[in-house]
């Protein structure tokens, strides 16, 4: 338990300890090695949520038991928590939301800045109706992305005891959607009253978990209906019609109506007016006024998107309720049930404050039958606090649905409570992409979500945010490639993170370095990505591909480690060295020589390559020709001024055999003599300080200087 | 972005609860049935699949639908995926890993069931990762390259898979594509834009090779797949880091034509900067462009990129664009029996299937 300090109560202690938590879980970690072990263990964070264990054995167990063994492990642990919403536990499918809403956000982004850029240009305000245009595009993408409205294929044979679709809205899109009502949709303000029956009727199966709701009642009267046989006698069924009648889904209630037994043809003529008056209602009900431009198929009502319009027909409308209320007929009417509980369905459509409250369950419900029979024009967020209030005094609630607080702190007009809500219940995806309707809202909520603030370390709350969304985003490893989209557009602290998810991501992954690569390309940071190929170079080098680790060390353009291979290189020289591992040298002299930039040195090993290969071959078989190419491989290297002077012995010593060679001399007198210049500028260049002594044997310079006099006697005879 | 309808009839997103790392059409099992392997990774389980699915071809009411019909689990994160094409013969499924194992399956034509499957283990064939593997169409040999620098040929036969090493590059060298262009021959591609042609007849060096350092001075790159037509067998098409594409023939080996890319300035158009993952000959083909077709032209190419693009490049011409995703398109595969269709899969755990006018 890292930072837990022995007196926890004690001023000295970083993050306060109560010692009263609960045991922690213990879990087994396999580590694959085998006992006895004295654990010595590393510990650090990994990628993302991963924790990174190392486990070393003791280094005595180590040597004790063979070199088949490793000597430690390193295992990944997931920890894995709990999902910030239960609603979207489902990883693949929080995944998807997370990769759709990349393109809206940043072409919303893109937007942004060139509007910015324009304004600055004409000095002069950027244009907010367009603006607005934009932030409710990308409003509606991201609600299409939360869920569609499944318009489930109209059945040819619609069972007539089906009153309710079940679908499963997300809570997510629910909220989504209450803020682009208020915050983005800035067209439809005067239908706000209206775009909030639509909401109701999509979202009120979400408070079904918490509280009582209108949906909940009408599902159980669902699963009934099929038991009844008179259902106009049940007073479940009544319940059901007023209920649905009060929020406004006029559609199940004229459905509802229609199950009326007075419709059935036996009873047609007995029950003539009884069956006019439900008609009747059912009719009123289906024409009702409504203050809104249009409405989807299969819901009820008449639209009217002026207010005068409105006015003459809601009035006429309530006067011919009020003129059925008065019919003579109802006294015709032998049914008691039925004549009470049509008055009843009349006194909500005339707003009958005491009949809406008991025909809905909670205060939300109530609220949306206020704007429907009492207030239909309702217009500011003030006024409309003010009935939200007055409605809970009605239906007060215990603790307040997530929806419900999110739909006070938005009347409130508490930009606040907004964005606490929006963090509480929906987590940082939520808040991250709904900070664009906000800004776009008002210009308070802009000013309060992009100050800078200092208690934040001077960056914005809007900014922090996305850093933290951006921080969910790269926990995983799927979605951290998207992250860099939502840094980039952070001010302050992005580049810097930004720049820091890259050197965390594993770079000798080559996948993962590619795509590196690619993010690096795509926002300019050159440094990093050469950074990452170096540490790929080296990875590569260490686990013996050569190959590579040379590639993408001259990616990057790493001169000094480039050079420092090219100097172990020249360890080789004067060196016998086996067939294989000659190989593996020329190889290296091939790939480091394909860039020409590297190294001044490799000129000198190639002319060595040279002279060494034709060297191996005199060994191998006893040719002339071939020590005659070695012999002017030999003066080729000692002519040239860019062989190191510490190597001329070395290249003597190692052709003593070419010297000594016993059929005739091999050398002609003026190469010996520059072989015999050399050997005298080494013994002059031994007096200087700085002169470094090479790893030969003792005898190695006489024998080279017994050799080339031996060699220049036999040259000048010969010649 | 939304495709164009004058190049697609139809373009179907299907999401996939894990990251899809390689697929593959099978032929046809059957008349009425379709199959595609598609290899996958949990990263959350850190679990690798290849799975056999039937596929439903899209109506115009209804999207396509994969049905997933049997499941394998390799020893690590699938590398390369390819099957032979035969519809006369059973096919066969070739899948490397990222540890160097190779497995052989082999799926039963009646109920697309695993029948059996053999492979080799790991760090046998490779030390770690294989990069690319091939199948000859007989489905008698394999070639696996590997980061290791390794060459092997892999004899598929009744006892089991046996298998030879070409060379071993010893680490040397990395190898990152390989393609057979007939059963003796085969080419690999690897870093420095390298792409080599060996032949089997004349042991373990390559018998021609082409540097690719034509853009002199800039960053050199990886081949990261070949494609070699069996009726032009001396052109090998490959593609590779920076938009690189380009087809190399032997008969004039330091002169590639480069089809998209960065070329020193010079004609080929650039689709894309970023890797080209994947690397077909396209198959299908108007009359009109049958017509087009000259003997010496390098046939019709699709690609797909990191930069979430699917073109189809025709010497000389502008390229087609048929898809422009916000992700990395990461591989894709054209139904050879019904080459109007193709699946690609898309670095946003999904499956993309698309069909073309």
């Amino acid at each position: 338990m890292p930072g837990l300090l022995t007196n926890s109560g004690d001023s000295s202690s970083i993050v306060p300890y109560s010692p009263t938590t609960t045991t922690p879980t213990v879990y087994t970690l396999h580590h694959g090695l085998t006992s006895p072990i004295t654990p010595r263990l590393s510990i650090s964070w990994s990628r993302g949520n991963s924790l990174r264990v190392t486990v070393f054995r003791s280094p005595e167990t180590a040597s004790n038991s063979g070199d088949d063994e490793a000597g430690g492990k390193v295992v990944d642990l997931k920890l894995s928590g709990e999902d910030f919403d239960s609603e979207i536990s489902d990883a693949a499918r929080w995944r998807r939301i997370a990769y759709g809403s990349v393109a809206p956000f940043a072409h919303l982004q893109n937007k942004k800045n060139a509007m910015a850029a324009l304004a600055e240009l004409r000095h002069s305000v950027s244009y907010d109706g367009e603006w607005s245009k934009y932030v409710l595009e990308y409003s509606k993408q991201i609600s299409s992305l939360l869920g569609s409205k499944k318009s489930s294929p109209p059945s040819l044979i619609e069972d007539p005891k089906t009153v309710l679709k079940f679908e499963e809205p997300s809570s997510l899109k629910a909220a989504w959607e209450l803020l682009e009502i208020f915050y983005a949709d800035k067209q439809s303000h005067p239908w706000i009253p209206e775009q909030l029956v639509d909401w109701l009727s999509d979202y009120d199966a979400l408070f079904s978990g918490q509280v009582p709701s209108v949906h909940l009642r009408l599902v159980e009267f669902q699963a009934e209906l099929i038991n009844m046989q008179a259902v106009e006698n049940e007073p479940a069924y009544w319940q059901a019609i007023s209920s649905a009648l009060a929020v406004g889904w006029l559609d199940i209630v004229v459905k509802l109506l229609r199950l009326h037994g007075s419709y059935q043809l036996n009873q047609l003529g007995v029950r003539e007016t009884e069956n006019g008056l439900v008609e009747a209602v059912a009719v009123l009900a289906s024409k009702m006024p409504r203050m809104r431009v249009d409405l989807p198929s299969g819901k009820l009502g008449e639209c009217y998107n002026n207010k005068s319009d409105f006015m003459r027909a809601w009035e006429k409308w309530r006067a011919q309720i009020t003129k059925l209320d008065c019919s003579a007929f109802w006294l015709q009417c032998n049914h008691n049930q039925t004549k009470e509980n049509l008055k009843n369905l009349l006194q909500l459509l005339l707003g009958n404050t005491s009949t809406l409250s008991s025909a809905t369950c909670h205060w939300v419900e109530l609220y949306i039958a206020h704007f429907l029979y009492i207030r239909p024009f309702t217009s500011g967020l003030e006024s409309m606090y003010v009935l939200a209030q007055k409605c809970i005094q009605l239906k007060p609630v215990s603790t307040h649905h997530k929806l419900m607080r999110l739909i006070l702190g938005i009347l409130e007009e508490n930009t606040e409570v907004v964005l606490a809500e929006c963090s509480r219940s929906f987590g940082p995806w939520m808040i991250a992409h709904a900070t664009e309707l906000l800004t776009a809202g008002s210009v308070e909520a802009e000013i309060l979500l992009k100050e800078e603030r200092d208690n934040l370390g001077g960056i914005s709350i809007e900014e922090s945010h996305r850093l933290v969304y951006a921080q969910v985003l790269s926990s995983h490893a799927l979605t951290w490639q998207i992250a860099p989209i939502y840094l980039i557009s952070c001010v302050k602290h992005g580049v810097g993170l930004l720049e820091i998810l890259l050197y965390k991501q594993p770079a000798y992954h080559s996948q993962v370095l590619l795509k590196n690569i690619e993010i690096c390309r795509m926002y300019d940071l050159d440094s990093v990505s050469s950074n990452a190929m170096k540490i790929a170079g080296v990875h590569h080098w260490k686990h013996g591909r050569k190959g590579a680790g040379v590639f993408w060390l001259q990616q990057a353009g790493d001169e000094t480690r480039l050079n420092r291979i090219a100097q172990k290189l020249f360890d080789f020289v004067g060196k016998s060295i086996s067939d294989e591992s000659f190989e593996q040298w020329e190889g290296l002299i091939e790939l480091l020589g394909s860039e020409s930039r590297t190294a001044g040195g490799l000129e000198f090993l190639h002319k060595y390559r040279d002279f060494k290969k034709s060297l191996q071959q005199v060994q191998d078989g006893v040719s002339i020709d071939a020590a005659r190419t070695a012999v002017e491989a030999l003066i080729l290297l000692m002519k040239n001024p860019s062989t190191p002077q510490r190597f001329w012995l070395p290249l003597m010593y190692d052709s003593l055999k070419l010297l000594n060679w016993q059929e005739r001399p091999l050398l002609n007198v003026s190469q010996t003599n520059l072989l015999l210049n050399k050997l005298q500028e080494l013994s002059v260049a031994r007096l200087r300080p700085d002169f470094v002594e090479v790893a030969l044997p003792p005898e190695a310079s006489s024998s080279v200087r017994v050799a080339l006099a031996t060699n220049l006697g036999r040259a000048i005879l010969e010649e | 972005m939304e495709p164009d309808p004058q190049t697609l009839a139809q373009f179907h997103i299907l999401p996939q609860p894990t990251y899809v790392d390689s697929l593959r059409f099978l032929p046809p099992l059957s008349a009425f049935d379709r199959h595609i392997a598609v290899a996958s990774f949990n990263s959350d389980t850190s679990t690798p699949t290849l799975s056999l699915n039937s596929i439903t071809p899209p109506t115009p009411t209804t999207p396509p639908t994969l049905t997933p019909q049997s499941s394998f689990t390799p020893s690590s994160r699938i590398t390369s995926l390819k099957t032979t094409q035969t519809p006369q013969q059973n096919p066969l499924i070739a899948a490397s890993t990222a540890t160097g194992s190779v497995h052989i399956l082999f799926p039963n034509s009646v109920d697309g069931s695993f029948e059996s499957e053999v492979s080799v283990p790991d760090n046998v064939l490779h030390l770690g990762r294989v990069t690319c593997l091939d199948l000859l169409e007989s489905g008698l040999e394999c070639v696996s390259v590997g980061e290791d620098g390794r060459v092997n040929v892999i004899s598929v036969g009744d006892s089991g898979l046996d298998y030879r090493r070409v060379v071993d590059g010893k680490g040397l060298v990395s190898y990152s594509a390989v393609r057979w262009a007939s059963p003796v021959e085969f080419a690999t591609g690897g870093l420095g834009n390298c792409v080599q042609w060996w032949d089997l007849r004349r042991g373990g060096t390559p018998v021609s090779q082409f540097k690719g350092n034509w853009a002199q001075g800039a960053t050199s790159g990886i081949i990261h797949s070949i494609d070699i037509h069996s009726s032009r067998k001396h052109t090998c098409l490959a593609g590779g880091s920076n938009g690189n594409v380009f087809a190399w023939d032997l008969r004039r080996p330091q002169q590639p034509i480069v089809l998209s890319g960065v070329d020193n300035g010079e004609t080929a158009t650039c689709i894309s900067e970023s890797d080209v993952w994947e690397v077909q000959y396209d198959t299908f083909m108007s009359a009109s462009d049958h017509a087009k077709l000259s003997s010496k032209g390098v046939l019709p190419a699709m690609i797909c990129s990191e930069d979430g693009m699917l073109a189809v490049i025709k010497q000389g011409e502008e390229p087609t664009e048929l898809l422009a995703e916000n992700c990395a398109i990461n591989c894709f595969d054209i139904d050879r029996h019904n080459p109007s269709d193709v699946i690609c899969g898309l670095e946003w755990e999904s499956i993309a299937f698309l069909t073309r006018t």
